[in-house]
């Protein structure tokens, strides 16, 4: 559904967006993770037809973004970081505007906008968007993403300014587009957010695609590297010795350690210690969380 | 490009201007200036034309065909009345067309709508086009009012304009017109360009002075006396000058005489002759262009013209507007240069 072909993007001789290429799936939900400045939001700006690459292409349901640009606009509804509407016009007519871009009757319209308002809490809400929190815009900001009932829904740094309550509303919503079989991607800095609701991820660092797939494929690549194993004994344990430790921390009575493996090596370190006779008070693998995996793919794309 | 987003996008525009309060302050004080300027100037024309049928009177008692001759050009003209009119225009007009342009991009660049704007299905030329467009539905709008308003006005005096002179009206009404949109291009170009609508207006009224008053400087006499040297001075004489004027228009015309005794070189009247031509080419020419240059020089030389009074010697409308067609087709060009640019720089701009 969304394809990004060796995407190139340079300001002034500096690429913000280096030879990507990306495949997103129909009814995927993606996140496009990746700290402040790796090009994210670039991506999105030339997946929505907002700016041209400097070189590659790409395109939304087979159609090129560049040279059919009102066909793909049609298509998608698009929510920027920095979301912004009429501060002088309320909520209905903010979303009234962006319906009639779509062609929709003003029956239809009418009905979309009281639908939307309401799928994101603002329908009690009566006063001009200028009087609105940032919380309350961001609200607004997914509303009009979906007044067009698009194909594919893009949203950059969805949750950024949205209290507790309204990210779940966010996930409920985005729940309710994967269920309909609607492609969103979501852009985010945020892990957790990104976890909670997409089925695969992308991480870009520096403009290029370091690592995507689904969670748990990322999760089992990243274990790949190194596993953390605490042992605690009841008696003095021996140096476990094991080609596939790479490092061991002991305590100065032994009877705790650190093991830094390869790979989760926890059953041969029981049987070692079964072997001699000690008995294992605790013995647990400590994986990476999310949180771990993304900072590692930062560090090893930054270098 | 899809006609339908530039509809929108203009229907958007026109609908803000007329809800706008500043368009609403100033469209009221353009209608009271207008209807005051109008009020003036046809109490002034009722006047003018009572003295004018007095001395008429008095030339045919006194049977002077000198006399008759000479104020038969000045006939009153109800265009006077939209003489004034113009001149408070000028003024009023100008910040109407700045204050409606300044921030029509700056502004959704401050509310951070502009890139929203660009993700609908929408070419970005329909953006400014769709802004122009209606910016200039709201002034046009704007100016048939103030036309129509005048027009009531003089009904209410009882003034009843001839065909010729109405013709005369709507070239007044159509370069009223394009002097606030050169004005509206101008605060728009400054809108694309500036990151904040504060930006825009100071620019703006930087460009406008410039163009207004500081351009028009340069033609008026010290300054050209200056730049240009001064007018030669006749050998040895005597002048004096005889100047005629009514509310509308001013003649001004000199004439120089010899004392009996006087001794006059005929080489030196005829070097004094050639060198004034001369200088007074020169002149026109240079004041000719820095009018064409500035709106505002363009405007009063058109409204001066269209409101001259009918008389045997009023050139035909036809020979006016041939007479005015460069200051015509400047007051064109500026503003659809400005738009231009504006235009040009909307398509570059940098979306991130």
């Amino acid at each position: 559904m969304i394809l990004c072909d060796h995407l190139t993007k340079d300001y002034n001789g500096v690429p913000a967006v280096d030879d990507l290429c990306l495949e997103i799936p129909a009814g995927e939900v993606f996140g496009l993770l990746g700290p402040n400045g790796a090009g994210k939001s670039t991506t999105i700006l030339m997946l929505v037809g907002l700016i041209q690459p400097t070189s590659g292409a790409c395109s939304i349901d087979g159609i090129e973004v560049a040279a059919h640009p009102i066909e793909v606009k049609k298509k998608i509804g698009y929510m920027p970081e920095d979301v912004g509407f009429y501060p002088d016009l309320p909520a209905e007519e903010n979303l009234d505007y962006a319906a009639k871009f779509y062609g929709l009757s003003e029956a239809e319209r009418k009905r979309r906008v009281g639908d939307l308002l309401t799928l994101v809490g603002l329908d009690s809400v009566g006063t001009k968007v200028g009087g609105y929190s940032k919380g309350m815009r961001q609200r607004l900001g997914l509303a009009r993403a979906l007044v067009n009932d698009p194909a594919v829904v893009i949203l950059d740094e969805p949750t950024a300014n949205l209290d507790p309550r309204g990210v779940l509303d966010y996930r409920r919503i985005v729940k309710g587009l994967a269920e309909q079989g609607t492609t969103v991607l979501v852009s985010s800095h945020i892990l957790s957010e990104v976890s909670k609701v997409c089925t695969s991820v992308g991480i870009l660092a520096r403009g290029k695609l370091i690592a995507s797939g689904d969670r748990e494929m990322l999760s089992r690549a990243a274990m790949q590297d190194r596993v953390t194993i605490d042992v605690e004994t009841m008696t003095p344990m021996p140096r476990l010795t094991n080609p596939e430790i790479l490092s061991a921390e002991y305590s100065q009575d032994t009877c705790s350690a650190r093991i830094v493996a390869k790979h989760d090596i926890s059953t041969l370190i029981a049987e070692a210690l079964y072997a001699e006779g000690i008995l294992p008070r605790r013995l647990a693998v400590e994986k990476p969380d999310m949180e771990d995996i993304l900072l590692s793919y930062y560090t090893e794309g930054a270098a | 490009m899809t006609a339908t987003g530039l509809r929108i996008i203009a229907g958007k525009e026109f609908s803000d201007h007329l809800r706008s309060r500043r368009f609403h302050l100033l469209f009221a004080i353009l209608a009271v200036v207008a209807a005051v300027g109008m009020i003036t100037g046809a109490v002034q024309y009722s006047k003018d034309l009572s003295d004018y049928n007095a001395v008429q009177m008095i030339a045919e008692n006194e049977d002077d065909p000198t006399l008759a001759g000479n104020l038969a050009g000045l006939k009153p003209s109800v265009l006077s009345a939209y003489s004034q009119m113009g001149m408070l225009m000028a003024g009023i007009g100008v910040v109407l067309g700045i204050a409606m342009g300044f921030d029509l991009v700056t502004r959704e660049k401050e509310s951070k709508s502009l890139k929203s704007l660009l993700a609908y299905p929408v070419f970005r030329d329909e953006v400014i086009n769709g802004k122009a467009l209606g910016g200039v539905g709201a002034i046009a709008l704007a100016m048939g009012v103030v036309l129509a308003v005048s027009v009531a006005i003089m009904a209410l005096f009882g003034i009843v304009p001839s065909v010729d002179e109405f013709v005369r009206i709507l070239v007044f009404g159509v370069a009223s017109f394009l002097l606030v949109f050169t004005f509206f291009a101008l605060a728009l170009l400054m809108s694309t360009v500036s990151k904040d609508s504060g930006s825009a207006l100071l620019y703006s009224l930087i460009v406008m002075i410039v163009l207004s008053s500081f351009v028009p400087i340069f033609a008026y006499t010290p300054v050209y006396s200056a730049v240009f040297g001064d007018a030669p001075t006749p050998p040895g004489m005597s002048t004096y000058s005889y100047q005629q004027s009514s509310s509308a228009y001013t003649v001004t015309s000199v004439a120089v005489a010899y004392k009996s005794d006087d001794a006059v070189d005929p080489e030196a009247l005829a070097e004094y002759e050639r060198a004034s031509r001369e200088y007074m080419n020169q002149k026109r020419a240079i004041t000719d262009i820095v009018t064409l240059v500035s709106p505002t020089g363009n405007y009063q030389t058109i409204l001066g013209a269209a409101s001259q009074p009918a008389g045997d010697n009023t050139p035909g409308l036809g020979s006016l507007l041939g007479a005015l067609a460069r200051n015509i087709i400047a007051l064109l060009a500026m503003p659809a240069a400005f738009f231009g640019l504006a235009w040009v720089r909307f398509m570059r701009e940098d979306i991130r």
